[in-house]
């Protein structure tokens, strides 16, 4: 169905690396790792838990975080829940005010809207047109009553790049809040260390950097001595805060993905963002486009483009059957709903729907982004004349 | 979201999209590009009175590919036509043709919005 379909949506999700792919089936069937990690009564079980403790240290090295500060979890949304349910839990006698942007993941945004509803208090900053957050917006938003400071480390549709350092010093000055920072785009496209950042917590996911669907986690700063309750109980796996047995061949496959990404990155930097130009090159001469999230911070690997003058349904319809890449709106059966990432930057309805963001990744080619940018200004061309525009 | 095979064609190959310039040409338009569905139709008329018939139409259509494709559908089907202010067949005709979803019959009584006018334009009704 999808065969010669140009895949140009990575910071969806990736294919598994070939590498990981193979670390994974070691550990699923009979004569492999398929042992329970927690049964330590029996040389299967230690096998499996020796395993998932290299993959630890993989993914620790891959983030500039010490091994016993992961908790590994199925995938960033749940690592996200559990940074801000179990914060709040953790801390809620000394406070019950959040602090996080309009531009965050859902699986932020949900939840704090949850804790709105228990009768917590959450400020939603608004980015810059350019996609950017001030530090110093974030640090003003801390009051005494702040327990949670949770800003995304690249955004998923613009590939705009927090500061999240500089947040974290900021808002270390402003208060006591703990810190928490959505990693879920930034392993393998970005430097992504832990401790420098000097936050409490920090989400990952594995199938954004060629590991499997299925897989993350919550890295909890030890140093900083970041406390927080569990939101499932069972088994008291991951030092507590995580029960279920944790998938072996998952965390595997993530640690081998982790390693390979963290390893190619500086290599892959440069080729990317040659083809991410020289497709913003291409875009570009159609004219009346706007590049989303044009500040100065971000990563090659995403390329978020508004046309003036084309309706998104129609701009998607004319182009899916020749690329994959998201739009600027959530589609439903009939209806559309405008990106409120992209309507937080300031755009209007119409400008947001009409919005394509290509993600590159490992295996895009110049002739792939050659066959996109063809596609992509035929499409607008045609769909301009048949809107006279 | 998927399109049956009409709207798909009629998406795909909008052959009378476009203007009509002259004298026996009108003009007829609904919608606003900024509400996201707009659709303007020109008609060229031949013969008068009882035995007026539409020659041409041509449309243009900032809209979904249902919208794009009921337009073209009008234009098409209208030709040959005797001009009357009304769509052919109905908005719930047309919907069902094209398979569109039912949410989207308030962008199909654009389209027809659209064709009243120009036909009341052409028609002086």
């Amino acid at each position: 169905m999808s065969a010669g379909v140009v895949y140009l949506d990575y910071a969806a999700t990736t294919p598994v690396a070939p590498e990981a792919a193979a670390r994974m089936t070691e550990c699923l069937m009979l004569g492999g790792t398929f042992g329970n990690p927690g049964s330590a009564s029996h040389a299967y079980g230690e096998e499996a838990s020796a395993r998932i403790e290299a993959a630890r240290a993989q993914v620790a090295g891959a983030v500039g975080a010490e091994a016993v500060e992961v908790v590994f979890t199925s995938g960033a949304t749940e690592a996200n829940n559990l940074a801000i349910f179990g914060t709040a839990e953790y801390y809620k006698g000394a406070g019950r005010h959040i602090v996080t942007a309009r531009t965050e993941h859902k699986s932020v945004l949900d939840p704090c809207k949850e804790l709105e509803r228990c009768g917590w208090s959450v400020t939603y900053l608004a980015p810059g047109t350019d996609g950017a957050l001030e530090p110093a917006r974030v640090a003003a938003a801390v009051r005494p009553d702040t327990v949670l400071v949770s800003i995304m480390h690249v955004n998923n549709e613009t590939g705009v790049i927090a500061d999240v350092g500089a947040i974290a010093a900021l808002c270390a000055r402003a208060g006591s809040a703990r810190i928490h920072v959505d990693a879920a785009q930034s392993v393998g496209k970005c430097a992504v260390d832990f401790a420098a950042f000097g936050v409490d917590l920090l989400s990952v996911s594995a199938h954004k950097a060629y590991g499997p669907k299925g897989a993350g986690a919550l890295l909890v700063s030890r140093r900083r001595g970041a406390h927080l309750m569990p939101i499932l109980q069972g088994g008291g796996q991951e030092g507590g805060l995580r029960s279920g047995t944790v998938a072996t061949h998952q965390v595997v496959g993530m640690g081998a993905a982790f390693e390979l990404a963290s390893a190619l990155r500086e290599s892959e930097h440069e080729r990317i963002a040659a083809l991410c130009e020289h497709l913003w090159g291409a875009l570009r001469a159609v004219g009346g486009v706007v590049r989303n999230g044009a500040a100065a911070a971000r990563v090659p690997h995403l390329l978020n483009v508004s046309f003036e003058g084309v309706e998104g349904e129609s701009l998607l319809a004319a182009v899916r059957s020749h690329i994959a890449v998201s739009t600027g709106s959530a589609c439903t059966s009939a209806t559309q709903e405008a990106s409120y990432v992209l309507r937080a930057l300031g755009r209007d309805d119409r400008l947001a729907e009409s919005s394509l963001r290509f993600s590159f990744g490992r295996f895009t080619s110049e002739a792939d982004v050659d066959r996109a940018a063809a596609v992509v200004t035929g499409a607008v061309e045609r769909l301009r004349r048949i809107a006279g525009t | 979201m998927s399109y049956n095979e009409l709207t798909r064609r009629y998406f795909d190959d909008p052959a009378r999209s476009g203007t009509l310039e002259g004298p026996d040409c009108y003009r007829g338009a609904a919608g606003s590009r900024p509400a996201g569905t707009w659709v303007q139709f020109d008609v060229r008329l031949e013969g008068a009175g009882a035995g007026a018939r539409v020659r041409e139409a041509r449309f243009l259509a900032f809209g979904c590919p249902h919208v794009i494709a009921a337009a073209g559908l009008v234009a098409e089907e209208a030709e040959g036509a005797a001009p009357e202010p009304r769509l052919p067949h109905s908005v719930h005709a047309l919907r069902e043709r094209l398979e569109a979803p039912v949410e989207k019959l308030g962008r199909l009584f654009v389209v027809e919005d659209a064709w009243i006018a120009a036909l009341r334009a052409a028609t002086g009704d």
